[in-house]
């Protein structure tokens, strides 16, 4: 680790009726990879756009480079050597991977653009960072772990000095992983100062050096990775020792009714004649690469997406579902991996969310019963745990992970028996992690049927009473969680058909 | 000015109308000062009478508004409401009542046919209203043989609608015009219709997945729309007798003005009824002053034009601001 690069001081930050930041400190070295921990909402998004010029601090100071800088927007930020790699990408699918890198800034022959020189220009970028990419590629064409490579070569083509990945690898596959692990350990060596937001506890012992935690908009702490324990960690976080043990035998009884049952599912590439059994009170895993077809079979059933075949028998009995109207109908809820696109209406309250899929029970004459719209919202809001001023509160104002309450809450108030989690902890902290677990567990056990999607197997392992693995598009395999392992799932999930 | 924002009483209120409430009666005060002609009551009942009509296009688009669509056929099919209608009554002789109603049923019908395309063929609101604007200006032409349709005066027999406006000096319109924004406002706020309109404009995708028929909420904004055009025609009438075929395209920009100025976002999911309400009245005695100054109505039109995108723009600054 070289000297100090990067150093924030008693960054202070309010919103209305929120102290988001409090007194904050943080600090980056040359050539260290320091972790930035804390549950949802803790801060730490908000500390990066304080430093990227996204929000104006109240108090406090940043020192870049032995000198006080205070940045007005990402340009400026990006100008002076810090560059943000976010989660989500920004990038154009119908571009090339070189006109995508060097957007804004292109190399011109006249009032001609000089694609050629974009190409050697991305060319020489790919070489430094040992990363074999075609340049003229077209963005589109690529796979997201690829693409979150040419975003890390936009950053570094920015001479960056400073980089801020925030949660790269949630998107990614093992094998990605790895590889943009041996990027970021070369950028280390060529004495960069890298800022790493995960919730992946694992990834923090491998890459990282330095871990800061972050609690409710407070500082914790600062530790060096080699010293502690993972449990050091987690208690810095939340203050408690966490996490459900994980499930050695199915907890469904042999007997139990089929509540689902859906027979030679067919729709488009990505689901092709699957077909599968949900038990009452029974979590059934979906397991899979990326791309394996698994979020496409869940909205076809819910019908949110159109089929081209299949039967789908809900209590034995034969259902049509052709919108998400109709699988409502049926008691099936589908919480997707994208709240924000697919879950929550961000201009509404935490209560007008909650009761969004069953408004009929809060209409009293013409009017919707807001009393009582906020009573059942309340129950929830203390039942889930949901951080939250209030159920007045707008839920853009929240974080992820309270987010995803609120969308479960809908499906609960909704009195949903067949739910649907797609991805449900993907961008939540352990914290939350554990809690969104526990309530899986407690609405299983209470006669609900969950069928759970998830990238990780960790997750996978811990929840599920049977594993479902697809790929391509296909069913390949199902499994009791008495004979699961990582080697028998991934071997499934892998296997050529 | 943050303590001022934290007002209990300026924060259920808004900020923003209570600025709205401010230009307004500054506008009245610089137009006394500017015109002794400006002071008293005729040019603010003749004042009213512009904010009749341009209030229900206003309140209708609000709704439209609110899905995050767009409506310019509002104008054009409320003159050609008042000239179906109208030329009904003058020409085939059916009677009063029938004429007003035949007048919301036109306006009924083409939020219906903007709204059918709108929501369930999923054709954009600013293709679909461009055309039905242009079918409402033609098919009034058609149905008049384009002749201009002259309403009955009020001394006639069957000039009793024009107490809808007033009576003696007595604002009858303005009562039945609030009347009509709290109804639009409770319609909006409180019921199941409302919360859906404004939801589906924030996030139509996550509406849907909640399982929560869109098409039909999103085509009843539109019906709701065309409704309130088709009253609107009546004030129009009742204000100024003559209605011309061909024309009523630049109220279009004055209604969805008012709206915007209002508070109401034109990426849709928010909306304000009782912004609308005041941005109509700071549009209608712009319209007044202007002509009471002896400039000519093209001003108004540059003015009107220049308030759509100052409203549109401070819509886009506040919210880029909140992400």
């Amino acid at each position: 680790m070289g000297d100090i690069i990067l150093t924030m001081k008693d960054i202070d930050k309010s919103f209305p009726g929120v102290h988001a930041l409090d007194h904050v400190n943080f600090e980056v070295r040359k050539g260290e990879v320091h972790a930035l921990m804390g549950e949802n909402g803790a801060g730490k998004s908000t500390l990066m756009k304080v430093l990227t010029g996204i929000y104006t601090k109240d108090s406090g100071s940043i020192i870049f480079e032995g000198k006080e800088v205070e940045f007005h927007n990402t340009r400026e930020a990006q100008d002076a050597g810090i560059v943000i790699v976010h989660q989500e990408l920004n990038m154009l699918g119908h571009l090339t991977v070189a006109q995508n890198i060097f957007i804004g800034r292109e190399f011109k022959k006249g009032i001609r653009i000089d694609d050629k020189k974009m190409n050697e220009e991305a060319a020489k970028l790919f070489e430094r960072l040992h990363i074999d990419i075609d340049p003229t590629e077209t963005m589109s064409n690529l796979t997201v772990g690829k693409q979150q490579m040419c975003e890390i070569a936009k950053a570094i083509s920015h001479e960056a000095k400073v980089i801020i990945f925030d949660e790269p690898s949630a998107a990614l596959t093992e094998s990605e992983i790895e590889e943009l692990f041996k990027i970021i350990r070369d950028l280390r060596k060529q004495q960069l100062g890298i800022v790493y937001i995960s919730h992946r506890m694992d990834e923090i012992k491998v890459i990282t050096d330095r871990v800061t935690v972050m609690r409710d908009g407070g500082y914790v702490g600062t530790l060096i990775t080699n010293e502690c324990t993972k449990d050091d960690i987690i208690n810095m976080m939340v203050g408690r020792v966490i996490y459900e043990d994980p499930k050695t035998e199915s907890a469904v009884p042999k007997n139990a009714p089929v509540v689902l049952k859906v027979e030679h599912l067919n729709a488009g590439r990505m689901v092709q004649d699957v077909s599968f059994e949900l038990r009452k009170g029974e979590i059934l895993g979906f397991s899979g690469l990326m791309g394996a077809g698994r979020t496409e079979t869940a909205r076809a059933i819910f019908g949110a997406d159109p089929k081209t075949g299949g039967n789908i028998y809900i209590n034995g009995e034969k259902v049509e579902i052709n919108t998400p109207q109709d699988a409502v109908k049926c008691g099936i809820g589908y919480l997707s991996e994208d709240r924000k696109r697919f879950g929550i209406v961000v201009q509404k309250s935490v209560a007008e969310n909650s009761t969004m899929a069953s408004m009929e029970n809060f209409i009293k004459g013409l009017f919707i019963n807001k009393a009582k719209e906020n009573k059942v919202a309340q129950e929830y809001v203390e039942s889930l745990a949901t951080k939250t001023p209030g159920v007045d509160q707008l839920v853009v104002n929240l974080s992820g992970g309270n987010q995803q309450k609120v969308v479960i809450a809908k499906w609960l108030i909704r009195n949903c028996d067949i739910l649907i989690f797609d991805e449900p902890t993907r961008g939540i902290d352990v914290g939350a992690k554990n809690e969104i677990y526990k309530l899986m567990n407690r609405l299983a056990e209470e006669g609900k049927s969950i069928i759970m999607i998830s990238s990780e197997m960790t997750e996978i392992l811990r929840m599920s009473d049977r594993i479902v693995v697809m790929c391509e598009g296909r069913k390949t395999g199902e499994i009791d969680i008495s004979e699961a392992s990582q080697e028998i799932i991934m071997n499934m999930a892998t296997r050529e058909i | 000015m943050e303590k001022i924002k934290q007002n209990p009483i300026v924060k259920k209120i808004g900020i923003n109308r209570i600025v709205l409430c401010i230009v307004l009666v500054l506008m009245y005060a610089i137009f006394c000062m500017l015109s002794d002609k400006f002071v008293g009551v005729q040019r603010i009942m003749s004042a009213l009478n512009y904010a009749y009509f341009l209030g229900f296009l206003s309140l209708g688009v609000t709704f439209v508004i609110a899905t995050g669509g767009i409506d310019f056929s509002i104008g054009p099919v409320m003159f050609c409401s008042a000239l179906i209608s109208g030329y009904c009554l003058t020409s085939y002789g059916v009677p009063l009542v029938f004429s007003l109603l035949i007048s919301v049923l036109v306006g009924f019908l083409f939020g219906v046919f903007n709204g059918y395309f709108v929501a369930y063929w999923t054709v954009p609101p600013f293709i679909i209203s461009m055309a039905s604007m242009n079918i409402a200006k033609g098919l009034a032409s058609v149905f008049t043989k384009t002749q201009s349709v002259s309403w009955p005066q009020s001394a006639d027999a069957n000039g009793w609608y024009r107490s809808f406006i007033k009576v003696g000096n007595f604002p009858v319109g303005l009562v039945i015009f609030l009347v009509f924004a709290v109804l639009c406002s409770i319609l909006l706020n409180q019921t199941k219709a409302g919360r859906y309109i404004l939801s589906l404009g924030s996030n139509k995708e996550a509406v849907r997945l909640s399982g929560v028929n869109i098409k039909k909420w999103e085509m009843l904004a539109y019906v709701i729309c065309g409704t309130l055009v088709g009253i609107a025609a009546i004030f129009y009438v009742a204000a100024y007798t003559t209605v011309q075929p061909g024309y009523g395209d630049q109220y279009n920009n004055e209604a969805i003005a008012g709206c915007v100025m209002g508070g109401t976002s034109m990426a849709g999911g928010l909306a304000s009824i009782s912004g609308t309400v005041i941005g109509v009245f700071i549009i209608a005695l712009l319209q007044e002053g202007i002509l009471a100054l002896g400039f000519s109505k093209d001003y108004q039109l540059i003015i009107t034009g220049i308030i759509v995108i100052v409203a549109v723009y401070a819509d886009v600054v506040t919210r880029r601001r909140k992400n």
